[in-house]
């Protein structure tokens, strides 16, 4: 499976709500050890209830600068979660399917481990 | 492309807060995507263009206990499929094995050689049976 085979799925909840599209894959590097880097673990899925992509993760992140252009993209990017692996029900066909009574996350990076770059 | 109606856009009060990850965290757009890739001596080798994942077994019903793990960078043809959609084929990826990977940061580090990734064969063929063989074409410029 290609990271490509995931973004852009519709997101539904259990009962057939419609929550969005996935906009982005979050990973922990605590997967399988290996001699240089752990292998990333994918964590969960970001989902926008709106746009179909996200740009700099201003929503993500604690970058208020350029205040104008973080101002726009948070607004664009507003209503957006995180939803954990844990909680997908499904991947068949060209959607995600949630468990009932999964966990909507804020889509903030924790500080201590964020890349920076 | 089907459409549905518009989703409720939740209000950051409605949400959980974000969950504690002792590890270092990292989203595949921002963090991964399109980042260049330097080789062990600094040398650009490529950028990245998508990332290859563990299959999941049974995507009907997949383990909450066995989430994907990144398995290797993918560099590959993708300009017509990001303005016209789609991707690529997966044979027109050349994979980076993410076990080559050594620092992630601004760039992302390999700890190998260039040469000898897969990667990099088109610049390979285009230095040895093309620059190469014009005059002055096998040293530095003086």
């Amino acid at each position: 499976m290609i990271l490509s085979d995931l973004l852009r799925r519709p997101v539904f909840a259990a009962d057939g709500e419609y929550l969005g599209v996935v906009v982005d894959a979050r990973f922990a590097l605590d997967g399988t050890r290996h001699q240089l880097l752990n292998s990333p673990r994918l964590v969960g899925l970001i989902v926008s209830p709106i746009s179909r992509t996200s740009f700099m993760g201003y929503e993500r992140t604690g970058v208020r600068a350029p205040a104008l252009i973080a101002a726009w993209f948070r607004r664009r990017e507003r209503g957006s979660f995180l939803v954990l692996w844990e909680d997908v029900a499904s991947l068949k066909g060209t959607t995600v399917e949630l468990r009932s009574r999964a966990t909507l996350h804020s889509p903030r990076l924790a500080g201590d481990g964020r890349v920076e770059g | 492309m089907t459409r549905h109606r518009t989703p409720r856009r939740r209000r950051l009060d409605e949400l959980a807060p974000p969950p504690r990850i002792a590890a270092q965290e990292l989203d595949a757009q921002l963090d991964l995507l399109d980042r260049q890739v330097l080789d062990r001596d600094r040398v650009q080798t490529t950028t990245v263009d998508d990332i290859e994942l563990t299959d999941v077994a049974d995507p009907a019903n997949p383990d909450p206990a066995r989430p994907p793990e990144l398995t290797a960078l993918l560099t590959g043809p993708v300009l017509g499929t990001r303005i016209f959609g789609g991707r690529p084929p997966e044979s027109r990826f050349e994979r980076i094995p993410w076990t080559d990977v050594s620092e992630m940061g601004t760039v992302i580090r390999l700890g190998v050689a260039a040469d000898s990734l897969d990667a990099t064969w088109a610049e390979r063929w285009v230095r040895d049976r093309i620059i190469a063989r014009i005059p002055g074409g096998t040293h530095d410029p003086q």
